[in-house]
């Protein structure tokens, strides 16, 4: 028998070149959704017993502890990041701690294909495929937010100010890929609201 | 001299040290850096542009920039060839390939222009009058002819070489056009620190400023344009937009721009710049700052090249240095087109006023009296002479006029060699109204201005009637500040001053709606009021006289103001004349509607950078690389791409499925099976949830084992189906059909969220997270024992419908023993990212045995010849579990679940129904057609009594013959009947109804 092989979505999908941003998959980012009620403190409690911090009841907000870090989805979903290796621990442990609690705690590491895309522009080449205002006050950095992403849906996560995760379903994964690589491309740059030639 | 041509000097626009090579009809012409292709055109003596769209009439340039809807080109070569540009917004660049459109075979000898002589049989709605029997010849004869004959530019073929974007941007303010209202504007809301985004359609932002006259705080104001134009553009707050139309406006200021990025410069194409760009703005507040549009007037045979409006000729001289000939008349009702008059006086041009109005004595008049221009006043053009065919102006007669005069009484002749015309300003209206603006018809102006509007849009300058130069500045540094504002109360506003302005006073205008001609008008003498159109102010009054009396009625009968121009300038003259062949006023006539875009835009634009490859999402599974090695052929399912098949090399389809086939019948056969819909169902009502969904028992599943359920709506029809599996007390896995995983997965939060909010039940889809592989087939535990499974694989550990979670050497799986085509099946699922690698194990370990991968269609013959249904096949919507013979499947035992009322409806338990039923053909050769119809007698020809149809057809390569499944009336009730199922073409394929499964029928090969 052999050794087990492991594949990213991405792995096997075209190098970026030419750029005006720098593109890359993160391929082993460990991902849980857990489903419960934000309104079961029993629940709320058990979960922080094992993250070590509470539930980001916010809309579109996040929180990170240490090297985990947990998006709001909904009002009673949320997305759990880790390292791939940590993430099956974290997920007994969750499991564990809500024996008996009404909740629903999934690994789904597999997913979805994590895209990062980092440097200055990044907002506009994003406004190539959402028409979410990435410019105005409110993406700031733990943002997230699911969004239309040219023909398909994907959640936005704001890592720093111009470093972004963005999370696609795994069969798409080439799609969106593709999508940023033509809309990237350093000719197609566009500045907005910055300093341009005097139209005159 | 008669010809257009470069002056000496002057020429703003225009680089003289940079000459530029074009080509126009392949001829070769030199231009400057900073022409358009309608200058440069003019520079070398031509002034013919193409023929008209309906007379196919000579014409030339009429306006200076997109109000052009007569010098319509087409521009590039090959596949980027693009027709229908307006030459006057043409930049000329080197190399650039440019040709004149609606002509054959050559401008200056068109063969359609006999129409022009026989214009008296083809008036308005000729077509609609003339092409209407036989009705026949309609789409074969008349309109292929009637196409080639009138219309425009030709597509290009073949791929666009070219890169195009769409962009979604918000801004607090956005500003359209850039004149000096546009400018003051944006300067205002800027100042406040608000986002704002100021647009047009020019290369340069200014407007028409440089040809307005008149000083701004001293300034010429050209200058004052560029001063504010650049600080503009150096704030970080403003986004500045040029060769930008705003082409459409919608709800909640939702506003549309077409940018063209590098059609002015073949370089940055070379270099991948994105040749358009659409902007998807969603803007606070608007403000319209379009402008104004002068306006024609409507005299005999005003459409003669050489004839345009005032504002162009003044242009093309200023802007460009380029006289449009050598001596012209300007004809007027108003001061503004005076300053024409000055500026060809001075560049050496011969001049000579003509004024409808009975006295001009405003400043400007008075001025071009002084500097010895002769000027008539209470007269008007009543004939354009014309060398033959119309190519060449020789001189225009002038007559005596008094407003409401029918008739010319007397007529002077002027040699001259153009005409330049002014009948006044409107406002660019069009955005306002694309969106229900209102607008309302103001006296002194004899135009239409803004009025109401429910978005948060604002008109200033121009566009908003407003022309004396004082009055546009404090009007819009005012709405600057304002929309600024009512975006951002908060915002400190720093006020700008607004800066004075000096301009040459200007006495009122008297309409001139038409000028009365020589003879009948409608006789050669032709009054053109929509030029692109080719509709004269005798097809309007026609018009009336045949009982169009709504404008929108004249405005379809007549094609007056449609297609790409939009009635920029025909708008309001079409109105007049209306009004003065009605009794009627103008705004009691009304106006017709301004249709977005305001100029047109490309697809490329509107596609942006779906194309090609991003042209559809395409769905992948982790295998899909190994597909397209195997040289798979794909099946669509929704936007996924599943393998069809995998041909080998000398096999077509239907071999290599029928060698699929009898490999999992015979041995052991690999799916790719990750597209099932995966979804994950937990709390302490889940079980209870789950009865309400199916139509059968999931409370009593057994940890550990599957289920087939079925899925109705509320109407009893079947909806979905698949295997559900108990993983814990109160946890289970679903599966849907690959079609249904989206759809389920809503449905089952819908009724959670909407109906039985007291159910403490979640619902994650897990579809993605696991790749899904069926190991089916007589050798499939040999397979399974191969690849060193953690757990008894025996028959007695792990019977039919059971489910363990495990590993397969070093992969972690869930493996569910469930079948679809009726043999010793295993679906096996890895979390997705080790799917390939599980994948290529399992083809390596099933080799000694044989183990191929089967596609699709496979798939669909094994199962069909097991008799299993396909939700979607042998169900449309209207199908029942009852009618597929899956009634016992519908619990009787539960209290309620989604559609049991219905099934008591009377219609669906009535002796009618159509059932489900298998079909072995008489000859075993022959395969239904999918879809075949039944009928209860066979006749010459339709319409046949149908009592059924073929759901499901295959030919089988274990049985050696034909299968099918069909609906057919009573169809369980008519066992042994043989039907008749006429094909197109007169074959009657007659078969036998049997019982649905055709293959193992006591099930012996699923227990072993």
């Amino acid at each position: 028998m052999s050794e087990l092989s492991y594949t990213s979505p991405l792995a096997g999908a075209a190098a970026p070149a030419g750029l005006s941003v720098s593109l890359r998959e993160i391929p082993d980012r460990g991902m849980i959704d857990l489903r419960g009620l934000a309104t079961d403190a029993d629940f709320m409690a058990a979960v922080k017993s094992v993250l070590g911090v509470d539930l980001p009841t916010e809309p579109r907000t996040s929180v990170s502890w240490g090297d985990i870090k947990v998006l709001w989805l909904s009002i009673d979903q949320w997305l759990i990041l880790s390292t791939r290796t940590k993430m099956h621990e974290l997920l007994a442990s969750l499991r564990g701690a809500l024996l008996g609690i009404h909740s629903l705690a999934v690994d789904v590491s597999d997913m979805r294909v994590v895209i990062r895309i980092e440097g200055e522009g990044s907002r506009e080449i994003l406004m190539k495929g959402t028409s979410l205002d990435l410019l105005s006050g409110e993406y700031t950095p733990g943002t997230c937010r699911r969004m239309r992403f040219a023909e398909i849906a994907a959640l936005l996560h704001v890592v720093e100010g111009e470093i972004f995760d963005i999370y696609v379903f795994r069969s798409y994964a080439n799609y969106a890929w593709d999508f940023l690589l033509a809309t990237a491309r350093e000719p197609a740059k566009i500045t907005l609201f910055g300093q341009q030639p005097a139209p005159v | 001299m008669s010809k257009p041509h470069r002056l000496s000097t002057g020429g703003r626009f225009i680089d003289r040290t940079k000459r530029i090579h074009f080509s126009f009809d392949g001829k070769q012409l030199t231009g400057f850096a900073g022409d358009t292709v309608a200058s440069a055109v003019h520079a070398n003596g031509q002034r013919v542009f193409g023929r008209s769209f309906k007379y196919h009439r000579p014409r030339g340039v009429i306006g200076l920039g997109s109000e052009e809807m007569n010098a319509l080109v087409g521009v590039g070569d090959g596949v980027r060839h693009e027709p229908n540009l307006r030459a006057t917004q043409v930049e000329l660049h080197e190399g650039l390939i440019a040709v004149s459109q609606n002509r054959w075979p050559s401008l200056k000898f068109d063969v359609g222009a006999i129409n022009s002589h026989v214009s008296r049989f083809i008036p308005g709605g000729f077509y609609y009058k003339t092409f209407m029997w036989p009705q026949a010849l309609w789409k074969h004869v008349y309109e292929p002819i009637i196409r080639r004959a009138a219309g425009l530019g030709k597509a290009p073929e073949g791929r666009d070489p070219d890169t195009y974007e769409n962009i979604h941007v918000h801004c607090d303010v956005l500003v359209i056009g850039a004149g000096v209202a546009g400018l003051a504007a944006a300067e205002a809301a800027a100042a406040t620190g608000a986002k704002v985004i100021i647009a047009d359609e020019n290369p340069r932002f200014g407007g028409l400023a440089d040809i307005s006259g008149g000083t701004i705080e001293g300034q010429a104001l050209p200058d004052w344009a560029s001063v504010k134009a650049s600080m503009l553009a150096d704030a970080g707050n403003v986004h500045v937009l040029n060769r930008t139309t705003v082409v459409g406006h919608w709800h909640h200021n939702f506003v549309m721009l077409f940018e063209r990025v590098a059609d002015h410069d073949p370089a940055l194409l070379a270099a991948g710049v994105p040749r358009h760009r659409l902007w998807k703005v969603r803007a606070g507040q608007v403000i319209l700052a379009t402008g104004s549009i002068e306006r024609p007037i409507a005299f005999a045979n005003n459409d003669r090249p050489g004839v345009m409006l005032a504002s162009a000729a003044r242009g093309m001289v200023e802007r460009y240095g380029v006289s449009p000939g050598s001596s012209g008349i300007v004809f007027t009702n108003n001061d503004d087109a005076y300053q024409t008059a000055i500026v060809l006086k001075d560049a050496g041009v011969g001049v000579r006023v003509v004024d409808s109005r009975s006295r001009a004595e405003g400043a400007l008049p008075n001025k071009a009296r002084e500097m010895g221009i002769a000027v008539d006043t209470g007269s008007v053009i009543s004939a354009v002479n014309t060398s033959w065919g119309g190519l060449n102006i020789t001189d225009v007669k002038v007559a005596s006029y008094r407003k409401g005069q029918g008739r010319v009484i007397k007529e002077a002749k002027v040699a001259c060699d153009f005409v330049a015309m002014s009948g006044g300003w409107n406002p660019a209206l069009h955005l306002w109204c694309h969106n229900g603006g209102k607008i309302r018809f103001d006296d002194t102006l004899q135009t239409f201005r803004p009025d109401r509007h429910a978005d948060a849009i604002r008109a200033v300058g121009a566009a908003n009637g407003t022309f004396v130069l004082s009055n546009i500045l404090e009007e819009a540094y005012a709405a600057g500040s304002a929309a600024a504002k009512a975006v951002k109360p908060e915002a400190t506003s720093i006020a700008v001053s607004v800066p004075t302005a000096v301009q040459a006073d200007e006495k009122p205008l008297e309409p001139i709606w038409f000028a009365p001609a020589t003879g009948k008008y409608n006789e050669g003498n032709k009054h053109f009021i929509d030029y692109q159109n080719d509709v004269t102010a005798a097809d309007l009054e026609l018009a009336q006289r045949e009982g169009y009396e709504s404008v929108e009625h004249t405005k379809r009968y007549t094609t007056f103001g449609m297609a790409t121009d939009q009635g920029k300038t025909s708008n309001l003259n079409g109105l007049g004349i209306l009004s003065e062949a009605t009794g009627k006023t103008i705004p009691e006539i009304g106006v017709t509607t301004f249709r977005p875009p305001y100029t047109p835009f490309s697809f490329g634009s509107v596609a942006g950078p779906l194309t090609k490859n991003l042209f559809l999402p395409i769905r992948r599974t982790a295998i899909y690389q190994w597909h397209l090695d195997q040289g798979a052929v794909w099946e669509p399912v929704g936007q996924w791409r599943r393998a069809y098949t995998y041909p080998k090399a000398g096999e077509d389809k239907h071999a290599s499925i029928d060698r699929e086939i009898l490999c999992v019948r015979n041995k052991v056969g690999l799916l790719d099976a990750s597209t099932l819909g995966k979804i994950e169902i937990k709390g302490p009502d889940a079980a209870e949830f789950l009865d309400r969904m199916y139509t059968n028992m999931f409370s009593t599943l057994k940890v550990g084992k599957c289920r087939y359920g079925l899925m109705m709506n509320e109407l009893g029809f079947l909806s979905d189906d698949g295997v559900t599996v108990r993983l814990g007390d109160d946890h289970f896995l679903m599966h849907t059909t690959s079609g249904g995983a989206d759809r389920i997965a809503a449905w089952l939060e819908e009724w959670l969220q909407t109906e039985w909010t007291h159910y403490r039940v979640f619902v994650t889809p897990v579809t993605e997270q696991w790749s899904q592989f069926a190991i089916a087939g007589p050798r499939a535990r040999d397979v399974l024992a191969k690849l060193e499974p953690s757990f008894d694989i025996s028959h007695e550990a792990l019977p039919h419908m059971s489910f363990v979670e495990g590993k397969l050497g070093p992969y972690p799986i869930r493996l569910f023993r469930i079948s679809f085509s009726g043999e010793l099946s295993y679906e096996v699922a890895t979390p997705s990212n080790f799917g390939l690698g599980l994948w290529k194990d399992i083809l390596a370990a099933g080799a000694e045995f044989g183990l191929e991968a089967y596609g699709t269609e496979a798939l669909h013959v094994l199962r069909a010849e097991k008799g299993y249904i396909v939700v979607g096949d042998e169900t449309d919507g209207t199908t029942t579990p009852v009618d597929v013979g899956l009634d016992g499947l519908v619990s009787k035992k539960k209290a309620d679940f989604i559609g049991k009322r219905s099934l008591e409806q009377s219609y669906l338990k009535g002796p009618d129904r159509k059932q489900l039923v298998g079909l072995l053909t008489e000859d075993p050769n022959d395969v239904l057609p999918d879809g075949a119809y039944a009928v209860r007698h066979v006749k010459d020809k339709p319409p046949m009594e149908m009592i059924g149809q073929v759901t499901s057809s295959y030919k089988s390569p274990t049985l050696g013959r034909s299968i099918a499944m069909a609906l057919i009336q009573n169809g369980r009730s008519r066992m042994g009947e043989t039907l008749s199922f006429p094909l197109p073409g007169g074959k009657v394929i007659r078969a036998k109804i049997t019982d649905t499964v055709f293959y193992d029928k006591e099930g012996a090969k699923l227990n072993v």
